[in-house]
């Protein structure tokens, strides 16, 4: 099968925002500008995420999702506070393919049943935040601020019994890091997932990418900050922006956290390596 | 003199995403109108059917709104016709999807699960080859068919349409070891089981052509 290499960007009051282990956000520009690049160089997907919505239980994605999704034709999908069948509907009609849904799938299950019999299985995407603790993993909710006492490995097979039809699985020790993928966690759960699954987080070079797809059987990878920095970056050669927010970040050399991956050279890469993509 | 925009018409029968294919459509260079209920589809100059759902849920609504005459106008006419996803399967005859559920029955065969084959995904959510027919030539520039030979396109589907009749089969692609059609064609009505208008850039130039071919 073709592996997909899928762009994800978060979203905080109409912005594009990063931070690291899903904290310390910053504003790196309009989502939609970003968007259409990403769709320009070939992206596979585009994820779309309010990482404060489901915090201040406020859902504005539909204006939004209606805007950010014109002129890109690949699949997107939308999440981020989303409760009830009425969110669904309003994201979908707005251009959204999928939704993603974590928190109210955790408290709510009875609603997501609801939704895959209502939209079909293939329209909802579940996002599993995973926090390593000692050896084990724990479920966190509400974009990792909310510790709940469920173990990942049997959360993954119970979300899978309620018929949906991805999984998005987050590292949240590693998600903004750039220190590659936790291995060992997709390896394991990649075994059990019967259903597509996707990895997010850690992301720093195209041989990180590689080394998930040789060592376990996952459908696709999701990225956000190595994209969003190399763009950002080609914008501040271009001058095409003026710097807004806290970006300093991004030019300064002696930064460690800081990370470029391009999707042509990606691509590129994994096609050298004879990974299967588009 | 600037010529007409040709009008495409989109029969909106499902929930979900529907504004994708409209403003596909718009981009390719048509005008678009979604209808919700039945309306005499003359002057248009290109009908669409998309869905994705439930197959019997589809019929049912197709009924109920009495869209089902609309479409079936169309195809009587010998209008231009475009089935997406759902909207193909609905085209064939009928649909093993919770016991048995006729279709519009256009084109000869049925809809089958996944789950009965040996396949790699049941539920195919992803990029997945096409291999375009040779008899059944829908692109002719030499250099774009090239590169829409080796695309992959987007699918998402837990069923498949088992085609009675290959002559119809204009394209077909594989989910682990089972061929399934992707591509049908007869006369001025086409269907694809992947989505165009999630494409990327090659479903556009697909689209493309039925502007060029109207």
């Amino acid at each position: 099968m073709i592996k997909r290499i899928i762009a994800r960007l978060d979203i905080k009051n109409n912005f594009l925002v990063k931070g690291m282990h899903l904290e310390g956000l910053r504003i790196l520009g309009y989502p939609e500008f970003f968007a259409k690049k990403y769709f320009e160089e070939n992206i596979d997907e585009i994820i779309f995420q309010d990482v404060v919505a489901s915090l201040y239980k406020r859902n504005q994605l539909s204006s939004l999702t209606n805007k950010i999704s014109k002129n890109i034709f690949v699949p997107i999908t939308v999440g981020g506070g989303i409760r009830n069948v009425n969110d669904i509907k309003e994201i979908l009609v707005n251009g959204a393919d999928r939704v993603s849904i974590n928190t109210a799938a955790v408290k709510d299950k009875k609603f997501i049943k609801e939704s895959v019999k209502l939209f079909g299985s293939s329209t909802i995407t579940i996002i599993i935040e995973t926090l390593k603790v000692g050896e084990k993993y724990k479920v966190y909710t509400d974009s990792g601020r909310t510790e709940t006492n469920i173990d990942t490995f049997d959360w993954i097979k119970e979300v899978q019994d309620m018929g949906v039809g991805e999984i998005i699985l987050t590292s949240i020790n590693n998600e903004g890091t750039g220190k590659g993928f936790d291995l060992n966690l997709y390896e394991k759960t990649s075994k059990i997932c019967k259903i597509s699954l996707l990895a997010h987080g850690g992301t720093r070079n195209s041989e990180d990418v590689y080394k998930l797809f040789i060592n376990s059987d996952i459908d696709g990878v999701v990225i956000a900050s190595a994209f969003h920095f190399n763009y950002y970056k080609e914008l501040l050669k271009k001058k095409k922006i003026s710097l807004q927010g806290s970006t300093n970040f991004l030019i300064d050399k002696n930064y460690k956290n800081i990370f470029f991956c391009e999707i042509k050279n990606l691509k590129k890469y994994l096609k050298l390596k004879k990974i299967n993509i588009r | 003199m600037t010529k007409k925009k040709p009008l495409a018409g989109i029969i909106n029968i499902s929930l979900n995403n529907i504004l994708s294919i409209k403003r596909a459509l718009e981009y390719v260079g048509f005008n678009v109108i979604i209808f919700n209920e039945q309306r005499n589809i003359e002057k248009f100059d290109l009908i669409v059917l998309p869905g994705v759902g439930a197959y019997h849920e589809a019929m049912k609504k197709l009924r109920d709104t009495k869209l089902i005459l609309s479409i079936e106008q169309a195809l009587s006419k010998n209008k231009n016709f475009l089935g997406i996803c759902l909207g193909m399967q609905l085209l064939f005859e009928k649909s093993e999807e919770f016991g048995s559920t006729k279709g519009i029955g256009f084109f000869e065969g049925k809809v089958e699960n996944f789950n009965k084959y040996n396949v790699e995904k049941q539920t195919f959510i992803g990029w997945n080859r096409v291999k375009f027919g040779t008899k059944k030539i829908l692109i002719q520039k030499k250099s774009e068919k090239n590169d829409l030979l080796n695309s992959p396109f987007y699918f998402v589907h837990s069923f498949f349409v088992n085609c009675k009749d290959k002559a119809i089969e204009a394209g077909t692609s594989s989910n682990g070891k089972l061929n399934f059609s992707s591509v049908v064609k007869k006369d001025k009505v086409i269907a694809f089981q992947f989505h165009p208008e999630k494409s990327g850039k090659n479903g556009l130039i697909l689209l493309k052509y039925f502007v060029k071919n109207l």
